[in-house]
């Protein structure tokens, strides 16, 4: 065995650092499988050294990017626009009045109540003037960072297909979202973490579980991997029950053996070949993921921003912070949930019957650490290519889930005109884009669909959305499918 | 890529073919039609009807038909005849404004003049767009619709060369490469069982070809007939089934009987069930076959993909709903029988396929009447007869393979206490528990005979301490005498919560006179085993064992033997530490006359986890469980063989058995499906003319003109449906399903693309070698069993996979097949096989899945936490693991596992750092390396021989001396579970020459 290890050159240190591994692979690759190996691992990428390539056929950047990474807080249920962002002083005046009009609102629980005004006060923001709401007075503070687009407009009415179509493009479970697509298209700038991160709510996963994060029929590597707030980050990092340290590396030492002489036996193969390089990207990833999980580092002003301090706004505080950290750290897309499943008590912004207490009891778990992560990016100077994506499946009905004479508490599903921010990036600040209509029901001027919510995301990440394929049965697959236009005025 | 650039040489060489053809046979007068039709139409539909159409009309203009082509668009008539210089067409073309980006070349701008300056006569009208293929799309001339013939051997073939070699050697050629000489036989032995059975080769297997005591086509026969090939091809076509156990969306509630469906697979592949009537049966089985249960079982396929069951009162949503399911069952049915993306034409004609969309609405209307749901399967009382006497006769033989190593063995170790209880008593003794801690108290003086410890029925009952440990999966075992059979309500042994409020108990005669149950708490975990009554009382003991599965199913054995039948009750309680206790005679606190047994109790176990039918066997015979492996070892090798295979006959029947009993299946549930319409850019509210149900025209060879009523009844729709798709006139229904096999052996199909055959999907390698198959399919009565034999038989299948730098530099892909393509195992390949080294594989074929999902319901919707139970019923091949779609394993996930949600007709093979952080330390994989390391050391005590074993069982040979040398010291310092744990982590475990 040392003979053949001798004549391969195989280096003897547990760690082969690049240039050694670079050397062996020479001594033991064709230079054909080496040339592919060597792109597929990153190594012959201009930018990083321990960069992931992107796996695309037309591979980004289509045109220059803006943004670099994504942090998506993702609101499950549907919080309502007209508390929030989209400010209807007619909805006001016809408070307690029935919408009017020809058409009869064709909502999820069919039922019809009078108008019902917003329960949260408004006010013009910051130098921008932006209107929100007091549900969100620390995010208020940092309104001219913010672009709103207030007429959007999805196909579902129903959490689930919504969620997927706000996440895939398409309603049906088993299409990759966008984190995937972007893991795909771009890759990740480390190998030491997971291009695609997830950071669930404390309380639950959504409906639909991990088909919220799938790859769908794309590769599994681009599927989203959960971080847990607590524990081992990730599973399977660190040997089920306890291993000494010296048999461990042993261990891999030998299984490193094993495999190149196996290799040598069969001359050339990218498949052998990444594999043994896979054990040792595996070994990155355990430095690497407990490091970025560690918040000793972080001064205590840090953490008191983030709300780590108090209670009601502690996981969320916690997850915000983790995602600064994971982008810090070059994961290309970090998405933070914030509620869980459906069913009742509600643990999300799903407010059909009590619209104060649900959007009140949801709003302070998120406001503060929101707002300090938009201010701790700025500081950062991460928010010039950083995108910030704040976004729920649909809105609120501006009439009430109630009798149709009466202003009962609750509003139902509305996904004909909601509003959705982003922030950062080669975005204009401080912006509201496209209106609905008077009272808050349809979005009247410049509707915006998930399809050119999605294209502009590419967009801003260098990638344009027609380029940006997967062949999957029959069809050339994009996350706009065969729509989007990139919502041009937003844009810096 | 490589695809697109010889499709389009291809449709060019068609093209000009078709010209020439049609020139030559026509006379003179039909020259000018035939020149519009041959050369200017096509060349209109490939660059300017994409935009220029009925529908679209870009700028007003339209030039699909005469009238329209002459009429003009927004800026004026397009064509002024016989004056190209004045015709608005031939301007924008010639100054190369349209087609926007890709402009004519000068032979097809001569053809457009010429047309113009010849008068512009007009051809067909409209323009048949679907007539021939270009470079953009197909047309009905595309190689796939073309109907099959058997195509002639190439010339330079010898007679005793196989066609399929024939082929592949002369296509070699013609590249300039070689066949890689035939691989070693035991490489190609581990392929093969891979390929067949998705598990490794055992050692025997690979001795008795090597010596010539079985010919590697014998022992292909072999395999092909042995239950595991049914298992393994199952997944194959589950993964293009996109086959699940639970609904997806928002709710993802789980479907208990969804399973039917997989086993059905399972079992007509083993079957070899014609390929012609597998199709049938999945399309129309219920309507069929309406009184077979199997042929509606075979009806899942339609329905067992995701689907949302939350209704929105928004009726517009409600029918977007169900055109999305409809979509679903024409994209799958359309996709796996005959790899067309019938579902892209859903909003308009289909884009890269001759397909209309009023076609995409006939296949709906075929499927109109199909809904997701459970229906009743009737019981078939005679087959379960026949088959209890079948299986009952092949246990009897095994009892007599195995009984005198049995009797030897046990005599050698006749102090063991059988299986691993975690407390067990021997009252004939004391009351003393003989594992734990688990001392009994008498709660009242109580009398010990000869026989065991006296129950009196009227205040006797004993107590032991609080748990130790939880308990929740579980067998309780009682050897007890009854006092009399016609006592009610008395309990032998009883698992419950200090307070008394829970449990789980062995109980006579109380819901039912004279019968054993399993009580619990107000009933809720209890129902009728539909027993025998018990006959035995006074001094004769009576062995019964429950046991309480993961998912809720409870098993009862008297005397050994399945008493009655097992039920899945709601849940499986928990009994938590500290909070329960064990409690002989009393059915649960506290003390009441009526819960108190009158008997004997000899002796008493309980086990944490579900003990299998032969563990309870042998405790039943009062014999120390004797593993079945330790009883195969010591038999001579052709009893070895007998024993295997009427192990695999029994495993087969019982996998039967649970079919045969009648229940619930989730299958296609037929309903009147009213009239079809065709729907404009698929939108419900735009609804157009009615449309019958029928097939794709395109499709060569036979009618797809089912000669229906638009509200015709389901039946009679998805007969015809089943006639069309199912038929040896359909070209496509042969070539396809030879492409997935082939696809399977090889890694790569004849067609790269198994689930599109269309424009997209590109064309074959060998086309000659696909319609040579598929016409032996045929031949052969649809026999696949037939089709794998003669893929595995050719030398093309026997090359070595051995590198060859001149070969790779021609054909990195090995697409002409220069060498055997090397691959890494399979998600299921590898946890099956990690189980088999272990020892641990229970072969166990067929029947409700496991679950290595805790499913718990949250707030209204169903959630899957992924765990690692332990157990025997747990380590079955994965393929048996319930496949809910919001709870997938992380493991298999890891590895390519498909997303059960769509077709996945191929799997991706990735390489990634979470794989081998999974199997470096997850803990099933951490558990194995222990399990097997322990196997090991029980049968070999000597460092040197545990290492050698431990590299045949994963590698299947023993390690060189210098391997061993090294493996040896490595297991001295770190111990054989890390030597065990890198074999299973390595390269030569989980790939394949």
């Amino acid at each position: 065995m040392s003979r053949q290890q001798s004549q391969n050159k195989v280096p003897q240190q547990a760690e082969l650092d690049r240039r050694e591994w670079f050397e062996w692979a020479r001594a033991g690759l064709g230079g054909a499988a080496l040339a592919s190996l060597l792109i597929k691992d990153g190594i012959a990428q201009p930018s990083k050294s321990n960069a992931v390539p992107s796996q695309a056929s037309d591979p980004p950047p289509h045109q220059p990017p803006k943004a670099k990474r994504v942090i998506h807080l993702c609101l499950c249920g549907g919080f309502s626009h007209i508390d929030t962002f989209d400010y209807k002083p007619e909805l006001v005046k016809r408070h307690g009045s029935s919408l009017g009009g020809d058409q009869r609102p064709d909502v999820f629980f069919g039922k019809v109540g009078l108008l019902r005004k917003n329960d949260w006060e408004f006010k013009q923001r910051g130098e921008s003037g932006l209107w929100v709401s007091e549900l969100f007075p620390h995010l208020a503070e940092v309104a001219d960072e913010l672009t709103v687009i207030r007429s959007m407009v999805a196909n579902s009415s129903s959490h689930t297909p919504a969620t997927f179509q706000e996440n895939s493009g398409f309603r049906a479970n088993g299409f990759p979202v966008m984190g995937a697509w972007m893991s795909y298209g771009l890759g990740c700038e480390t190998d030491d973490l997971p291009a695609y991160v997830v950071l669930p709510d404390a309380r639950g996963f959504p409906a639909g579980g991990t088909t919220n994060w799938t790859n769908g029929f794309l590769p599994a590597q681009h599927q989203g991997v959960v971080f847990r707030a607590n524990g081992t980050p990730i599973d399977n990092l660190t040997p089920s029950r306890p291993i000494q340290a010296k048999s461990d590396k042993a261990s891999l030492e030998f299984l490193r053996d094993l495999n190149r002489q196996h290799l040598a036996a069969r001359g050339e193969s990218d498949l052998l070949a990444s594999r043994i390089k896979s054990y040792q990207l595996a070994a990155k990833m355990q430095q690497a993921v407990p490091r970025v999980a560690d918040f000793s580092q972080e001064s205590e002003s840090t953490l008191t921003d983030y709300g780590l301090e108090r209670e009601e706004t502690r996981d969320f505080g916690r997850n915000c912070l983790l995602a600064r950290r994971l982008l810090e750290n070059d994961v290309r897309f970090v998405q933070v949930f914030s509620g869980g499943a459906f069913g009742s008590p509600r643990i999300n912004w799903d407010g059909h019957e009590d619209m104060i207490r649900n959007h009140n009891r949801e709003a302070v778990r998120i406001d503060q650490p929101v707002a300090a992560l938009i201010r701790d990016l700025r500081h950062r100077g991460m928010l010039d290519d950083t995108l910030v994506l704040f976004t729920s499946e649909f809105g609120r009905t501006p009439f009430t889930q109630s009798a149709s004479d009466q202003v009962g508490k609750g509003r139902d599903h509305n996904q004909t005109g909601f509003s959705v921010w982003m922030a950062g990036a080669g975005l204009k600040p401080g912006i509201a884009f496209g209106a609905t209509d008077e009272v808050g029901w349809k979005a009247a001027e410049n509707p915006v669909s998930w399809y050119d919510f999605h294209a502009t995301v590419l967009h801003l990440l260098g990638i344009d959305h027609t380029r940006l394929t997967y062949y999957h049965n029959g069809i050339q697959r994009r996350l706009t499918d065969v729509h989007g236009q990139v919502v041009k005025p937003i844009l810096a | 890529m490589h695809y697109k650039v010889a499709t389009r040489r291809h449709s060019f060489i068609v093209l000009a073919f078709q010209v020439a053809f049609l020139t030559s046979c026509l006379g003179a007068i039909a020259a000018e039609n035939d020149s519009f039709d041959g050369k200017v139409a096509p060349l209109l539909s490939q660059s300017c009807l994409s935009c220029h159409n009925a529908d679209e009309q870009k700028g007003g203009l339209d030039l699909s038909s005469r009238e329209a082509a002459m009429r003009g668009g927004d800026s004026g008539p397009a064509i002024s005849a016989s004056d190209p210089e004045q015709s608005l067409l031939w301007e924008r073309i010639q100054s190369e404004e349209m087609p926007p980006e890709h402009p004519l070349d000068e032979t097809e701008k001569t053809i457009l003049k010429s047309w113009i300056n010849a008068g512009a006569v007009w051809g067909t009208d409209p323009i048949d767009a679907f007539a021939f293929s270009n470079d953009r799309r197909a047309g009905r001339d595309w190689w796939s619709l073309q109907s099959l013939g058997r195509p002639v051997l190439p010339a330079s073939a010898s007679p005793d060369t196989q066609p399929i070699d024939a082929f592949v050697q002369a296509k070699l050629a013609e590249k300039n490469l070689a066949p890689s000489p035939a691989a070693s036989s035991d490489s190609l032995l581990r392929r093969a069982s891979y390929g067949i059975r998705g598990l490794p080769p055992s050692a025997d297997e690979l001795a008795s070809v090597r010596s010539g005591e079985e010919t590697y086509e014998e022992l292909i026969r072999r395999w092909l007939n042995s239950p595991q090939y049914g298992e393994h091809w199952a997944r194959h076509w589950l993964d293009v089934a996109r086959y699940g156990e639970s609904d997806g969306f928002e709710y993802d509630r789980m479907r208990p009987n969804a399973w039917r469906y997989r086993d059905w697979v399972i079992n007509a592949f083993n079957d070899d069930m014609p390929y012609l009537r597998f199709a049938r049966l999945q399309i129309a089985g219920d309507v069929l076959e309406p009184d077979n249960p199997s042929a509606i079982t075979a009806t899942g396929f339609l329905v067992c993909g995701a689907y949302d069951g939350l209704k929105p009162q928004v009726d517009l949503m409600r029918q977007i709903m169900r055109q999305d399911v409809l979509e679903d069952f024409v994209g799958t049915v359309g996709q796996t029988f005959l790899g067309l993306t019938i579902n892209c034409a859903r909003c308009h004609d289909h884009k890269f396929d001759p397909i209309t969309q009023r076609e995409y609405y006939q296949m709906t209307a075929a499927f109109a009447g199909v809904n997701h749901g459970e229906r009743d399967i009737p019981a078939q009382p005679d087959k379960v007869k026949k088959l209890n006497q079948e299986i009952e006769s092949r246990r009897e033989k095994l009892r007599e393979l195995e009984a005198p190593v049995r009797e030897q063995l046990s005599a050698r170790k006749s102090d063991s206490l059988g299986p691993n209880p975690i407390a067990a008593w021997d009252f004939t003794e004391s009351n003393q528990d003989l594992i734990g801690q688990l001392h009994a108290e008498p709660q009242e003086p109580t009398k010990r005979i000869e026989l065991g410890v006296k129950l009196n029925g009227n205040s006797t009952w004993l107590a032991t301490p609080a748990l130790p440990e939880t308990i929740t999966t579980k067998t309780l075992e009682a050897w007890v005498a009854l006092s009399n059979l016609d006592q009610r309500g008395g309990a032998a042994i009883s698992l419950q919560t200090l307070d008394g409020v829970k449990f789980d108990a062995i109980v006579f005669g109380e819901r039912e006179a004279r019968r054993w149950m399993s009580g619990s708490n107000g009933f809720v975990r209890t129902s009728s085993f539909s027993g025998e009554a018990e006959t035995e009382s006074g001094d004769t003991l009576v062995h019964v064992v429950i046991t309480y599965a993961a998912d809720g199913t409870i098993t009862c054995y008297r005397n050994g033997q399945l008493y009655g039948n097992p039920y899945k009750a709601s849940h499986l309680e928990n009994f938590a530490a500290g909070n329960a206790q064990v409690i002989f005679g009393l059915r649960h606190g506290p003390t009441s006359p009526d819960r108190l047994l009158a008997g004997t109790l000899k002796t008493a176990r309980i086990y944490d986890r579900v003990l299998t039918a032969e563990e309870v066997a042998s405790s039943a015979s009062n014999q120390p469980f004797i593993s079945i492996q330790k009883i195969v070892e010591q038999l001579s090798p052709q009893q070895q063989k007998l024993h295997t295979e009427l192990k695999q006959e029994l495993d087969q029947l019982l996998g039967q058995q649970a079919n045969l009993k009648g229940g619930k299946v989730y299958a296609a549930n037929g309903r009147n499906p009213g009239v079809t319409h065709l729907l404009g850019r698929g939108s419900p509210l735009q609804k157009r003319d009615a449309v019958p149900a029928g097939g794709i025209a395109a499709v060569q060879g036979l009618s797809a003109d089912f000669k229906v009523e638009p509200n015709a009844s389901d039946e009679e729709r998805r007969r015809q449906m089943a006639d069309w798709i199912a038929s040896e006139n359909n070209p496509l229904f042969a070539r396809v399903i030879v492409n997935r096999i082939w696809h399977h052996h090889f890694g790569r199909g004849l067609v790269a693309t198994p689930n599109d055959f269309g424009f997209n999907g590109g064309q074959a390698s060998h086309p000659q070698i696909l319609d040579w198959l598929a016409a032996e399919l045929i031949a052969q009565d649809w026999s696949l069993k037939e089709l794998h034999y003669q893929i595995l038989c050719s030398d093309t299948y026997r090359q070595s996979s051995v590198f060859n730098k001149e070969a790779h530099a021609v054909d990195a892909n090995n697409q002409w097949l220069w060498r055997f393509s090397p691959r890494r195992l399979t998600a299921e390949e590898i946890r099956d096989s990690v189980l088999q080294a272990a020892g641990f594989l229970n072969r166990q074929v067929g029947g409700p899945p496991f679950q290595d999902v805790r499913p718990y319901l949250h707030r209204g919707a169903q959630f899957y936490e992924a765990i690692d139970p332990e157990g025997p019923e747990f380590s079955r091949r994965s393929i048996y693991r319930m496949w809910a779609r919001g709870g997938r394993n992380p493991l298999l996930d890891a590895f390519d596992c498909p997303d059960p949600s769509a077709t996945a007709p191929q799997r991706a093979m990735t390489t990634t750092p979470i794989q081998a952080l999974t199997m470096l330390n997850s803990p099933f994989m951490m558990r194995m390396a222990d399990e097997f390391s322990a196997r090991i050391s029980e049968r070999h005590t000597e460092l040197g021989e545990q290492v050698e074993q431990a590299y045949r069982d994963t590698f299947v040979r023993p390690p060189t001396s210098e391997e061993k040398a090294r493996a040896r010291a490595f297991a001295q310092e770190h111990s054989l579970s890390a030597l065990c744990r890198v074999l299973l982590n390595s390269n030569e475990f989980l790939h394949l020459d």
